[in-house]
C-alpha cells in the first residue's frame, strides 16, 4: 500500500508549480497558434533586411500605386504593389511591425513596473496606502487615454521616446488592479506570515515571496496591455499624432492609405490584416496562460 | 444607503477636483502654451505678447484658481481660434457625442446581453463558441480599422448608408456600431459568467423546482441577478466610449466633442482642449458614481459592506 502511494505521489512532488504550468501551456492549442503567429511577426521584424531587397522608405514616384500581384496589372517585382509615394508595400509591411513591437514591449515594461509596484504595495499594506493608491488609480481611470495621449504628444512634440513614455505612463491601471487583488489573496497565507515571523525584510517578502507567486496573472495582464499599447499606438498614428515619418508602423500605413479606401482598399487591408493578426496572436497567448494559471477565472 | 451615497459623492467631487488640476496642468507641463498658440514661425515678441495676454506668465496655481473660479461661475473661457465662447462651442458639439454614445451603448447591450445569456444557457456548445469568437475577434480589431471596414462594406460596396457627417439618423448607424462593438466583448463575458453563476444558485433551482417556465426562470430569476454587475460595467463602458469617440468621430467626420478635441489639438486651442478634457473626465466620474449607487440600490450587500 505504502509503496503504491509513494510511487504515485513522487512524480507530482518532483514538479514545481512553475514546471506544471509550463507543461500545461505547451499542451494548449491556443498557445501554439498564437505563439506561432507572434514568432513569424517577430522574426520578420527582426530579419526584415534579409526578407526583402527593397528599401521601405525609398520613393519611386514613377511607380506610384502599382497594384498587387493578384491584380492583372501587378507584377512580382512588387508583390503587394506600391503605395501613393511609390514605396514597395511588402517591404513596408515587413518593416512596419518593428516600431509597433518596440513601442509595445517598451511601454509594457514602463506600465508594468509602475502598475505592479502600486498594486503590490496596495495589496500588501492595505489600509491608507490602499486608499491612496486606489484614489490615484481612480484619477487615472477618469482621464480619457486617447485624448490625454494626443494632447501630450501634440504639445511635447512627438518623438518615439515621448510616445513610449506617454503610453507607458497611461496604461498601468490594469497592472495595478490585477496585482493588487492577487497580492491581497496571498498576503495572509502561511508562507508570507512565516517569512514575516522569521524576520525577513519587507523587500525580500515583496520580491521573493509575493512577486513570484503572482507571475501568472501578471503575464496575462502583460499580454493584454501589450496588445492595448500597440492598438493605442496605431490609433494615435492613425490620427496623425503617433509615429512620424520617416518612421512608420502599420497604424501609420493605414492612416496614409485612408483616402484610397474607395479605389485601392488593399492598401488598408494589408497593414490592417497584419495588425489584427498581431493583436489576435498576443491575445491567444495571453488566454492560454490564463487558462493554465487561473482556470477558475475563465469566462 | 444615504451614508453610502454621501460618501461616494464626496469621493467623486474630490476625483473631479484632482482631474481638473491634471486637465489644466497637462498643457502647461508638457509644453509652452504660448509658443504652441503662436505657431511655429512666430516672432519671440509675439509669443511674449500672447503669454501676457492669456496670463501664462503668472504662477500656474494662480492661473488654475482663476480658471476654476471662472468655470464654476459658468464661464468656460474663449476659443482663441474660433473666436467664440468655449461654452457655446461645447454646447454645439455635445449633442452629437451624447447621441453617439447612447446609440453605441444600446447597440453593445443589444448584441452582448442576448449573446452572453445564450452562451451561458448552452456552455461549451456551438452557441458559446461563436459568442466567444465574436468577443475574441472584437478585442483584436482596432476601432478605426473596423470603422473603415464598415465604411467600405456599407458605404462603398453596398451603398446603403452615409459614411460622413451627422445630418440624419442614418449617419449615426455605422459610427454607433463601430464604437459600440468595442464594448461588446467585456459586457458579453460578464453577462455569461454572471448568468452561469445565477443559474447554478439555489434560488434558480428552487424556481425550477416550482415548475416556473424556463423563460421566467432565466429572465426573472437568472438575468435579474446577473445584470447587476453588467449595469455597472455598462456605465463605465459609456464613459470609455465618450473618451474613445475621438477616433470614431474623426473617421466618420461626426462633429462631436472628439472631433472638436482633435481639431483643437491641431489648432493649439488650449482653452477648448482643457474644457473638453474636464467635461469628459467629469462625465466619466459621474457615470461611475451613478453605477455604484445603482449597484448599491439593487444589491444590499454592497451598501452594508
Amino acid at each position: 500500500m505504502a509503496s503504491i502511494a509513494s510511487a504515485t505521489a513522487a512524480p507530482v512532488l518532483a514538479l514545481s508549480p512553475g514546471r506544471v504550468a509550463l507543461g500545461r501551456t505547451l499542451r494548449h492549442g491556443g498557445f501554439w497558434v498564437g505563439g506561432g503567429i507572434l514568432l513569424v511577426i517577430l522574426v520578420a521584424a527582426i530579419l526584415a533586411p534579409l526578407l526583402t531587397a527593397h528599401d521601405p522608405t525609398w520613393q519611386d514616384l514613377g511607380k506610384r500605386l502599382v497594384p498587387p500581384v493578384w491584380d492583372a496589372r501587378g507584377s512580382w517585382e512588387h508583390p503587394l504593389g506600391t503605395d501613393q509615394l511609390g514605396r514597395d508595400y511588402l517591404a513596408r509591411l515587413i518593416y512596419g511591425g518593428r516600431i509597433s513591437l518596440l513601442i509595445g514591449f517598451a511601454t509594457v515594461l514602463i506600465s508594468g513596473a509602475i502598475g505592479t509596484a502600486l498594486g503590490i504595495a496596495a495589496g500588501y499594506w492595505g489600509g491608507r496606502v490602499d486608499l491612496l493608491i486606489n484614489f490615484v488609480l481612480t484619477i487615472r481611470l477618469t482621464l480619457p487615454v486617447v485624448l490625454v495621449a494626443l494632447v501630450v504628444v501634440a504639445l511635447a512634440g512627438n518623438s518615439l521616446t515621448i510616445l513610449m513614455l506617454v503610453i507607458g505612463l497611461l496604461l498601468w491601471d490594469r497592472f495595478a488592479i490585477v496585482t493588487r487583488s492577487a497580492t491581497q489573496q496571498i498576503a495572509s497565507r502561511e508562507f508570507i506570515v512565516a517569512a514575516q515571523a522569521i524576520g525577513s525584510s519587507t523587500g525580500r517578502i515583496l520580491f521573493k515571496e509575493i512577486l513570484p507567486n503572482i507571475t501568472g496573472p501578471l503575464i496575462v495582464v502583460a499580454s493584454v496591455e501589450l496588445a492595448h499599447a500597440i492598438l493605442l499606438e496605431a490609433a494615435l498614428s492613425f490620427l496623425g499624432l503617433g509615429v512620424q515619418p520617416p518612421l512608420f508602423t502599420w497604424g501609420l500605413m493605414i492612416a496614409e492609405a485612408k483616402n484610397q479606401l474607395f479605389f485601392r482598399p488593399w492598401l488598408i487591408a494589408v497593414p490592417g490584416a497584419a495588425l489584427v493578426a498581431l493583436i489576435f496572436a498576443i491575445n491567444l497567448v495571453g488566454d492560454a496562460v490564463r487558462d493554465v494559471t487561473a482556470p477558475e477565472g475563465r469566462a | 444607503m444615504l451614508r453610502f451615497i454621501v460618501q461616494r459623492l464626496l469621493v467623486t467631487a474630490l476625483v473631479i477636483a484632482v482631474t481638473s488640476m491634471v486637465a489644466f496642468s497637462l498643457v502647461h507641463l508638457t509644453g509652452d502654451p504660448a509658443a504652441a498658440m503662436a505657431g511655429e514661425n512666430a516672432a519671440p515678441e509675439d509669443v511674449e505678447a500672447i503669454r501676457r495676454t492669456y496670463g501664462f506668465d503668472r504662477p500656474i496655481w494662480e492661473q488654475y484658481l482663476t480658471w476654476v473660479g471662472r468655470f464654476l461661475a459658468g464661464d468656460f473661457g474663449r476659443s482663441h481660434y474660433l473666436k467664440l465662447g468655449v461654452g457655446e462651442v461645447l454646447a454645439e458639439h455635445m449633442p452629437v457625442t451624447a447621441t453617439l454614445g447612447v446609440l453605441a451603448l444600446a447597440f453593445a447591450l443589444g448584441l452582448s446581453i442576448p449573446l452572453g445569456v445564450a452562451a451561458a444557457l448552452r456552455p461549451n456548445t456551438i452557441v458559446d463558441r461563436v459568442a466567444l469568437w465574436i468577443a475574441v475577434a472584437g478585442q483584436a480589431l482596432p476601432s478605426f480599422l473596423f470603422a473603415l471596414g464598415l465604411i467600405y462594406v456599407f458605404g462603398v460596396l453596398l451603398r446603403w448608408l452615409p459614411v460622413s457627417g451627422d445630418a440624419t439618423w442614418q449617419h449615426f448607424i455605422l459610427p454607433s456600431v463601430a464604437l459600440g462593438y468595442y464594448a461588446t466583448p467585456a459586457i458579453m463575458r460578464l453577462t455569461r459568467s454572471g448568468m452561469m453563476e445565477a443559474l447554478q444558485s439555489d434560488h434558480v433551482r428552487t424556481a425550477r423546482a416550482f415548475g416556473l417556465s424556463r423563460w421566467r426562470v432565466v429572465v426573472r430569476h437568472g438575468l435579474r441577478h446577473a445584470i447587476i454587475p453588467v449595469v455597472s460595467l455598462a456605465a463605465v463602458q459609456l464613459g470609455f466610449m465618450l473618451g474613445g469617440s475621438i477616433v470614431i468621430e474623426t473617421v466618420f467626420s461626426l462633429k462631436g466633442l472628439g472631433y472638436l478635441a482633435w481639431q483643437s489639438i491641431q489648432r493649439a486651442d488650449i482653452e477648448v482642449i482643457q474644457a473638453i478634457l474636464l467635461v469628459i473626465a467629469a462625465t466619466y466620474a459621474v457615470l461611475t458614481l451613478l453605477a455604484d449607487i445603482l449597484n448599491a440600490a439593487l444589491d444590499p450587500r454592497i451598501r452594508i459592506g
